[in-house]
């Protein structure tokens, strides 16, 4: 990227230079904050969850005109993008894998397989669809992934399930117009995107938290996904004004039960160098605060041990459930050039047992079969003992045309008639289907949405390169209100450091499911090029061939019609065409049809076949076998 | 100007200072070991490479290989990533059935993964069809289209295009899907060149019968490499039994083994890496074409299109920089301590379940 050329490390000390020159004060005019945070739960079943987040708090305005012309910790690139297009909130996110809700729990951050981009224009845009467009090509050339494809094939503007995450006046969160959403679960994520990513990052990878990211660790991982969160927060407790925060996470979870296959069997015992192949030697100097956070509430002391042991143990309540929490602060432990690398022991091997699923889980898939019809059915479990409000969204491409009477939802055979249902039917080739629907799941209930679809004929131009694959069908995303923190490990809309999520003492949390993505295969056409030409030739050569062989080497053989002995067929037709010729001339030489093959037989007896014609007298004239072929070869 | 050398004051003025300057520039030409010709042919100003991979599917693994490998021998010479437009049509490094998940190797000893740590990719999956690649060249790009995914050159710019895939007589696949032809690509060439956007062009390409891609060029300064002859397929090199698949083509493999051996300050010439592959290594015949290149290969610097032109000056005295305050380095107006419009009422959180619970 033009804009982040500079060699990383000038940058970094240009940076410190300017931040220590500076006189205590007097606030600085560019007022932000950066803080570096790495989250370490172990999960049941053997996995790890890392959950690196950078914070960039800024105390201006994204309403000022003159916040975004002077940066500091705030990513330029990014900057001048947000500007330009009037944007008020960006989430980005992309993920390769599913989260395992069952078994994990609830992720910080969660997000579909694939890439999902939901953006909140400001009030005073108009032209939006225009916006959008633009808006998607200039972040794909900034992360490098192909977000040009969502267009308004895939583009939809949900309206009650993507509410902004920072301030917003009422009268505009209600108003979804504003607002864009899109997600394509086919884009991959590597080291292409993390790169342009981790560029963002004030001290970039070279120092801190970032340095940890070792792309060949990274991507051979169970989930891994790299979160981009821009939006409007209070700058005080009092919120009287405004600021600006940007949340970058990457979250990454790891089998270390597998990893230790060889070595510690069947133990979940992890450390910094076992799961990034790297140890942390530094921190970022820009960081305001380099904390990392050992979540052990599953596996408390004495079954976890740390080393080096932490600088604080958190024990809190988040919503009924109790937390455990260590505390190191990196700052400390690397400092004087010190490596820091955190191990993990367990005392005992991993359980594979059953494990107490989270409050409301679901699970999505395609049922029917044949490549004319099918169906998309969820289940949802509720796990809790109240019933709870989900609004369910889908958005379905065009391709699979949902039938809206078809879609139902019962809970035990019993239907559940939801309270609020939104739906857009989808165009042809503009615009896909979109599906909200708001309803209850009874307590400790399994409640199944299913709905069917028609799958459509693509023009033949429409179907990508390798269309035997299938398509992909977005993630529906499931949006809650939980009573209880069980497992939930987000930070609360308020917060905007992890830290917040640690002392949080709200009743209700906020939840957003996404289910898996679906793959569909459309009736597709026979591309393989074999097959083509298989029956191009052929038929080629049978209409073509075949006729230009007959023309060419036929001769016609004048036969007298007298003198050929007739058989009751042939006595019919010559008495048939006998009535037709007889306004023809007589003066025409009339013969016969004499295959070459048949040409001998015919000189021998030419008396047997007639062409039919009869009547007037006709010069017999013969022509030999020899004359044909010498025809035939001059022409 | 005591040199009694003739006719007229100015004339000799003239005269004297041209030769002063062409000795001056020739004995700094023998002290630093340049030869005057590379001195006086090294007339562009920027470089550009475009590296385009055509092929999809995990058996085409080499494909990315190959043009992976000659993005890091162009990166690791000088071009930076915002000069180079790369265009690979599947991920082969997060592939599910990659067993080295994040790398792409071109060798079967694994030591270089190609795909590093540093990578920008701008064109990729269903992004790189004939069209798009057209337009890149030609600058005929839809106004929305971001920076990185644009060529923009200018008439001092030497442009490096490297294709690999799979080919035909005339023909290049895209991504199993269509073709470009080697008509459309010639004519892709010479808009470019009306359009004044390129100086010299090397043309490399590393498909079966590739020399018939450029058989039909026909605009001035474009010097093309093809791996194999019309008539002829070029071959892949080697299995890594441990990925499953062909991990590199032969001339792109004997190609990146030239170039591994080339530094920034390198002499090497282009005719020398026209005899890279010769038969007994390539079993295809290496084609090349210089009708349309004023220069001899021979002269000219293999750096000229695989190098970026870094223009250095060199100081030798110390230069101190004084102490920045905030006060030095922002106007009067954004000094003064804004304090934020503290609006009247009071600002909240947007309610993010509108519905009762």
């Amino acid at each position: 990227m033009a804009a982040l050329l500079r060699k990383p490390v000038d940058s970094i000390v240009f940076r410190v230079f300017l931040c220590f020159s500076l006189p205590f004060q007097l606030k600085c005019t560019i007022n932000d904050t950066f803080s570096e945070e790495l989250y370490i739960k172990s999960l049941e079943r053997g996995h790890v969850l890392n959950h690196f987040q950078f914070t960039t708090i800024w105390n201006a305005s994204i309403e000022d005109e003159t916040t975004f012309l002077h940066y500091r910790y705030f990513p330029k690139a990014l900057g001048d993008v947000l500007a330009t297009y009037r944007v008020q909130e960006l989430h980005l996110s992309q993920t390769q894998g599913q989260w395992n809700y069952e078994h994990w729990g609830y992720p910080p951050e969660d997000a579909p397989p694939g890439v999902e981009l939901w953006v909140w224009f400001q009030p005073q845009s108009n032209n939006l669809d225009h916006m959008w467009a633009e808006l998607v090509n200039a972040l794909s050339g900034l992360f490098c992934a192909s977000l040009n494809f969502m267009d308004t094939k895939t583009t939809v503007m949900p309206r009650w399930s993507f509410r902004p995450s920072g301030i917003a006046a009422e009268y505009y969160s209600f108003d979804s117009r504003f607002m864009r959403f899109a997600a394509l679960p086919r884009e991959i994520v590597c080291t292409e995107n993390l790169t342009p990513w981790e560029k963002l990052l004030p001290c970039e990878s070279q120092v801190g938290l970032a340095s940890l990211f070792n792309a060949v660790r990274l991507y051979d991982s169970s989930f891994h996904s790299l979160g981009l969160h821009f939006r409007p927060v209070c700058q005080d407790g009092s919120c009287t004004s405004a600021g600006i925060e940007l949340k970058q996470t990457l979250t990454v979870v790891f089998n270390t039960a597998m990893a230790n296959r060889g070595k510690v069997k069947d133990h979940q015992n992890w450390s910094l160098k076992s799961m990034f192949e790297r140890s942390l030697h530094n921190t970022c100097p820009l960081a305001s605060e380099s904390k990392l956070y050992v979540d052990t509430s599953i596996h408390p002391a004495p079954k976890t041990a740390l080393d080096p042991s932490p600088d604080e143990v958190l024990i809190t309540r988040r919503g009924g459930e109790r937390r455990m929490y260590s505390v190191y602060d990196l700052k400390n432990h690397t400092s004087g050039g010190r490596t820091f690398n955190l191990q993990a022991g367990y005392s005992g091997p991993v359980v594979y047992g059953d494990v107490t699923p989270p409050p409301l889980y679901a699970q999505r898939f395609v049922t029917g079969y044949g490549l004319e019809k099918g169906g998309i059915t969820c289940i949802l479990y509720n796990t809790l003992d109240t019933n709870l409000t989900v609004i369910y969204m889908e958005t379905i491409p065009w391709y699979l045309r949902i039938y809206f009477s078809s879609i139902k939802i019962e809970a035990y055979g019993i239907p559940v008639k939801p309270y609020k249902t939104h739906f857009i039917p989808g165009k042809d080739r503009s615009q896909p289907y979109q599906l909200e629907l708001v309803f209850r799941l009874r307590p400790l209930s399994v409640t199944k949405i299913s709905m069917e679809f028609d799958r459509a004929f693509l023009k033949w131009t429409e179907y990508p390169p390798d269309a035997n694959h299938g398509f992909y069908v977005n993630s529906a995303v499931i949006s809650a209100v939980l009573p209880s923190g069980s497992q939930y490990t987000a930070v609360p809309q308020s917060g905007s450091l992890f830290r917040d999520s640690l002392s949080d003492n709200s009743g209700q949390f906020f939840l957003r499911l996404h289910t898996e993505s679906l793959l569909v295969s459309l009736p597709t056409p026979d591309f393989s090029m074999p097959y083509n030409v298989i029956c191009l030739a052929c038929t080629v050569v049978a209409i073509a061939f075949g006729s230009l062989h007959n023309l060419t080497t036929r001769s016609l053989a004048a036969v007298d019609p007298e003198k050929t002995k007739k058989n009751p067929l042939q006595r019919l037709k010559a008495f048939l065409h006998g009535r037709k010729s007889q306004e023809k001339s007589s003066q025409e030489v009339k013969g016969e049809v004499v295959d070459e093959d048949g040409a001998d037989k015919s000189v021998e007896n030419d008396e047997n076949k007639s062409s039919g014609d009869t009547g007037d007298s006709v010069r017999k004239r013969t022509v030999t076998v020899k004359d044909v072929t010498e025809d035939v070869s001059s022409s | 100007m005591s040199a009694p050398m003739g006719i007229g004051l100015k004339f000799n003025k003239i005269n004297f200072l041209s030769l002063c300057i062409g000795l001056f520039s020739l004995t700094i030409g023998v002290l630093n070991g340049i030869e005057v010709d590379d001195f006086f042919t090294s007339d562009h100003t920027n470089n550009w490479a475009v590296l385009v991979d055509t092929s999809r599917f995990w058996f085409n693994y080499r494909h990315v290989a190959n043009v992976l490998s000659i993005y890091r021998s162009v990166k690791r010479l000088g071009i930076p990533d915002s000069h180079i437009i790369l265009m690979v049509a599947d991920d082969m490094a997060c592939n599910p059935r990659n067993p080295r998940p994040a790398t792409v190797f071109n060798n079967v000893n694994e030591q270089i993964n190609v795909y590093g740590d540093d990578v920008e990719v701008d064109y990729r999956g269903y992004e790189v069809t004939v069209e798009n690649f057209i337009r890149v060249l030609t600058g005929r790009l839809p106004p929305s289209t971001p920076r990185s995914k644009r060529l923009l050159t200018d008439e001092h710019s030497n442009i490096l295009v490297y294709m690999t895939g799979h080919g035909g007589d005339g023909f290049l696949k895209f991504q199993d899907a269509e073709e470009i032809s080697s008509v459309e690509l010639a004519d892709a060439f010479e808009q470019m060149w009306q359009k004044k956007r390129y100086h010299e062009a090397f043309f490399m390409i590393d498909t079966c019968q590739a020399e018939s891609m450029f058989l039909k060029f026909y605009s001035p300064n474009i010097l093309a490499v093809a791996s194999s002859k019309v008539g002829e397929d070029s071959l892949s090199h080697h299995v890594d039994p441990a990925i499953g698949v062909y991990v590199i083509d032969r001339y792109t493999y004997y190609a990146l083994e030239f170039l591994e051996n080339v530094q920034p300050n390198s002499k090497k010439t282009m005719g020398q890496f026209f005899r890279v592959c010769p038969k007994s290594q390539c079993v295809s015949t290496v084609a090349f074409r210089t009708d349309l290149y004023p220069k001899d290969p021979n002269k000219v610097l293999i750096t000229d299109f695989f190098g970026s032109v870094r223009n250095v000056e060199l100081l030798t005295e110390t230069i101190s920089f004084k102490n920045l305050s905030m006060q030095d380095t922002c106007s009067k107006e954004s000094c003064v301590e804004t304090s934020s419009p503290k609006s009247s009422q009071q600002l909240k959180y947007a309610d993010q379940f509108p519905m009762p619970t």
